[in-house]
């Protein structure tokens, strides 16, 4: 069912293994850029984007964790260094990277799926 | 990046997925959600994408967000403190009614001990003393004359404690315990947290006083009761009274043990002693404080308090953030009476460490702490016996290690102060002396792996002795120059003391249960070996400074097991000779078992009998210990042996014979007179066993043999049973 929404494309000069979707090879070049995900309890953490997998289980490396220290918001943030994470995608409510705006447009435009 | 602060102030709507962190310059936060999810439905099963430097092994170890084990930023009752403390979670007053207010006091002062008994056996204090908000915000409290004392003395009783324990590092296996980043240790000046407990304690005296006067004579004083319930005002006042006094007193007890050169153990006893009743009286108050507490109140579920309530203010997933980089961690609070418990034992231990007479001699201080570690104390005693005993690289921070050196070594005061010590040999002898002394205060299992990979220091230390030796004196064997003799004594002594430590390195093998009863075998040749050899360095040494040693030993095997004939041993090598015949005999006889088959080594698929050995004994091989010991002398001095042999042997008739003539020499020492008396005992077992299973000749499958350690830590029992 994977194969229907994109088509395999040989990626040119791009990585080894060959036949490899245009999306993920899109996110292929996020690999190492700074990354902000929130989840559910409110917390950003904020890392180097180190893998995902094909469940959106993403692990982030030299992370800072954001936290508010009010359930009200908008209210302070407090923050710490957390090292090496897994955010299981069953608690991530948002994902942003860090990029000019140039690219930013290049990134929003989807293929139409 | 511006535009993003604005646009997430005027829409709260969007905090959740556009964040008010910056992103870099010239740059913004592109939402990349619909691209992931795009991307992962493009990705096979077990697909991953990630970059060249991926190491999966690695990516095994992040930490899982959201996972309780692993998680420690999730967001529980509280986001943080000010958030509980401006719900209410620890008001100030804890309630506007006095008797509730001195109640609910009473509770957190309960609780408090509970977490600090908990604290001291191991646990984060972050999570234990520190989940009280009080002591959080030292400053909120200071309107509470009562409160605040308490909490400022918790405190600085914590930082004493905390002091003591990293200072003398016997802490390595439960590193927990010294982390206290981020909490509020000191604060507010430490030293003047007693005059203002004095004065709390004073006015509650005084209220006690007056609440019994006026019950008697009904004379109004301006005294102010300490609360509203004049029926319950001197229960109060006694529980509040000895909790209070128990801390002043304990507090004292840290602050008198700290003092340089063992100058304040005998003021610490008085107040180990004044502790210990106050520990009486807080469980006497027990009884009044449940009959007190109010039906309607929350259960509490794990008892940590002598009234059975719940106390307010406390909540140990505020700061558990702070113990990162550890994950936190599940931890139960000791109940009120086990805190209890573990207080008295805690002050048992620190009077026997205070009843210590700080004689100069090393053996004697090395004897007390295997003694003092007999009865398993726990972290913060043995914390501070180490401080006691190594000051300053001195013993007790008064004699120094040299001269307490050549006394162990039995030299004259002469050699006390002569310049050999200034040799780096000698110099490193003193600084493993100094260790060995902080290695005996830690746990058993990090001081037999220490203990371990010390014996080879030693011996290297003994080599580099011996060719300094030679250097400076040649071949000479005999010599009046008072350098010979210090280095003739002090290298008999290393090698008794490096003995010593292969003994002990083999004994706590027992107590923290290393060896399988079919190791036995080897483990008690192999201690029967060590023993031969101290006994042999003992006497050396002990007829050395007596002036009665032999130059050069023989085998001294024969003349140490004959006892009668040789009155010149002293109780100390007959003492050992009991040991020697102990070890001996149980080996042999586990190796007659083996040999005519009555018990049968397992077959393991994992390890032979040469591997065990050398698991079991690889740091005295590689040190040495004794000279050409190995696998193969073993199994080639145990291979004959059998129980008609056996029987004629006596060994543990021996062992049980020089126990009971040694009584007489140790008359004074109820702790070696019980020892003699195990030794006895187990001598006498044995013997009876031994006899039972040579006299049933062939083997019979019915009769089971077993042993046991019950009549002493590491001499087993043979047990024969007929099933």
């Amino acid at each position: 069912m994977e194969h229907e929404a994109g088509q395999p494309v040989r990626v040119q000069g791009g990585s080894s293994d060959g036949l490899e979707s245009d999306r993920v090879s899109r996110v292929r070049k996020l690999l190492f850029r700074q990354m902000l995900v929130g989840i559910k309890d409110g917390r950003f953490f904020l890392g180097n984007f180190y893998c995902i997998d094909k469940q959106g289980n993403i692990i982030l490396q030299d992370t800072v964790e954001y936290r508010s220290t009010r359930r009200s918001s908008p209210s302070p943030m407090e923050q710490r260094c957390i090292g090496l994470i897994l955010i299981p995608s069953s608690c991530r409510t948002s994902c942003h990277v860090d990029c000019s705006i140039d690219e930013q447009l290049s990134l929003l435009s989807l293929p139409e799926t | 990046m511006a535009a993003f602060d604005r646009a997430a102030d005027d829409a709260p709507t969007t905090v959740q997925s556009r964040p008010r962190i910056p992103s870099g310059d010239n740059s913004v936060w592109a939402d990349v959600s619909p691209l992931l999810n795009a991307a992962c439905q493009d990705l096979q099963e077990g697909d991953l994408i990630h970059g060249d430097n991926f190491n999966l092994f690695a990516a095994m170890s992040a930490l899982e967000i959201m996972d309780p084990k692993m998680d420690s930023g999730m967001a529980s009752t509280y986001y943080s403190l000010d958030e509980a403390i401006e719900n209410g979670a620890a008001p100030v007053p804890i309630s506007d009614d006095k008797t509730t207010d001195v109640r609910c006091i009473i509770d957190i002062m309960d609780h408090l001990l509970a977490c600090e008994a908990t604290w001291h056996k191991g646990h984060s204090l972050a999570q234990t003393v520190y989940s009280c908000l009080y002591l959080l915000r030292p400053e909120r409290t200071s309107s509470h004359a009562l409160l605040h004392s308490y909490c400022q003395l918790m405190r600085a009783t914590c930082k004493a404690v905390l002091s003591v324990v990293a200072d003398s590092r016997t802490h390595e296996e439960e590193d927990l315990f010294i982390m206290s980043y981020g909490l509020p240790l000191s604060g507010d000046g430490n030293e003047r947290c007693l005059p203002l407990l004095n004065a709390v304690e004073e006015t509650i005296c005084r209220q006690l006083r007056a609440c019994k006067t006026s019950s008697k004579r009904r004379v109004t004083e301006d005294i102010e009761p300490l609360q509203n319930n004049p029926d319950l005002e001197e229960g109060y006042c006694k529980a509040l009274l000895c909790r209070l006094r128990f801390r002043k007193h304990f507090y004292h007890l840290l602050m008198s043990m700290k003092r340089p050169q063992g100058g304040g153990l005998e003021l610490a006893r008085e107040h180990i002693a004044s502790c210990i009743s106050e520990i009486a009286h807080i469980q006497k108050s027990s009884d009044f404080l449940r009959a007190s507490a109010p039906e309607m109140s929350e259960k509490n579920i794990d008892n940590t308090t002598a009234s059975g309530c719940q106390p307010i203010g406390f909540d140990a997933s505020l700061n558990c953030r702070l113990s990162a980089p550890t994950p936190p961690r599940a931890i139960k609070i000791f109940c009120f009476e086990k805190a209890l418990e573990y207080f008295v034992k805690l002050l048992h231990d620190l009077d026997i460490i205070c009843s210590y007479s700080l004689d100069p001699s090393l053996e004697a201080a090395l004897l007390f702490v295997v003694k003092f570690q007999k009865s398993q104390p726990d972290l913060v005693s043995r914390a501070h016996l180490q401080l006691l005993l190594v000051q300053n690289g001195k013993l007790f921070g008064r004699y120094p290690m040299f001269s307490m050196i050549t006394r162990a070594a039995g030299l004259p005061e002469v050699a006390e102060n002569h310049d050999i010590q200034k040799n780096e040999f000698m110099m490193q002898l003193e600084q493993m002396v100094v260790t060995l002394l902080k290695i005996i205060c830690t746990n058993a299992a990090w001081q037999r792996r220490k203990l371990g990979k010390m014996l080879q220091d030693w011996r290297v230390t003994y080599v580099q002795l011996e060719l300094a030796f030679k250097k400076e004196f040649g071949n000479t064997s005999s010599n009046e120059n008072i350098g010979f003799k210090i280095f003739q004594h002090i290298l008999v002594w290393v090698e008794e003391q490096t003995y010593w430590i292969a003994f002990r390195f083999l004994t706590v093998g027992f107590e923290l249960e290393l060896y399988s009863d079919h190791d036995y075998c080897m483990v008690y040749w192999y201690i029967y070996i060590v023993l031969i050899n101290l006994a042999e360095k003992k006497h050396l040494r002990i007829g050395m400074s007596s002036g009665i040693g032999k130059k050069k030993t023989k085998k001294k095997r024969d003349s140490l097991k004959d006892a009668g004939m040789n009155y010149q041993i002293s109780a100390a090598v007959k003492f050992l000779q009991s040991q020697i015949y102990l070890a001996e005999g149980l080996g042999m006889m586990l190796a007659a078992l083996r040999n005519e088959r009555r018990i049968f080594p397992p077959q393991s698929p994992f390890s032979t009998e040469h591997e065990i050995f050398i698991q079991q004994f690889e740091l005295l091989l590689k040190a040495c210990l004794p000279d050409g010991i190995s696998y193969q002398t073993y199994k080639e001095s145990t291979a004959q042996a059998n129980f008609s042999t056996l029987v004629m042997c006596d060994y543990f008739k021996e062992a049980q014979k020089i126990a009971k003539e040694l009584k007489s020499n140790f008359a004074n020492d109820p702790e070696m007179m019980a020892e003699l008396r195990r030794i006895e005992l187990v001598a006498e077992r044995n013997n009876i066993a031994l006899t039972v299973i040579s006299r049933l000749g062939t083997p019979d499958p019915s009769v089971k043999i077993s042993f046991t350690l019950s009549h002493h830590p590491f001499f087993a029992t043979a047990i024969v049973k007929r099933s």
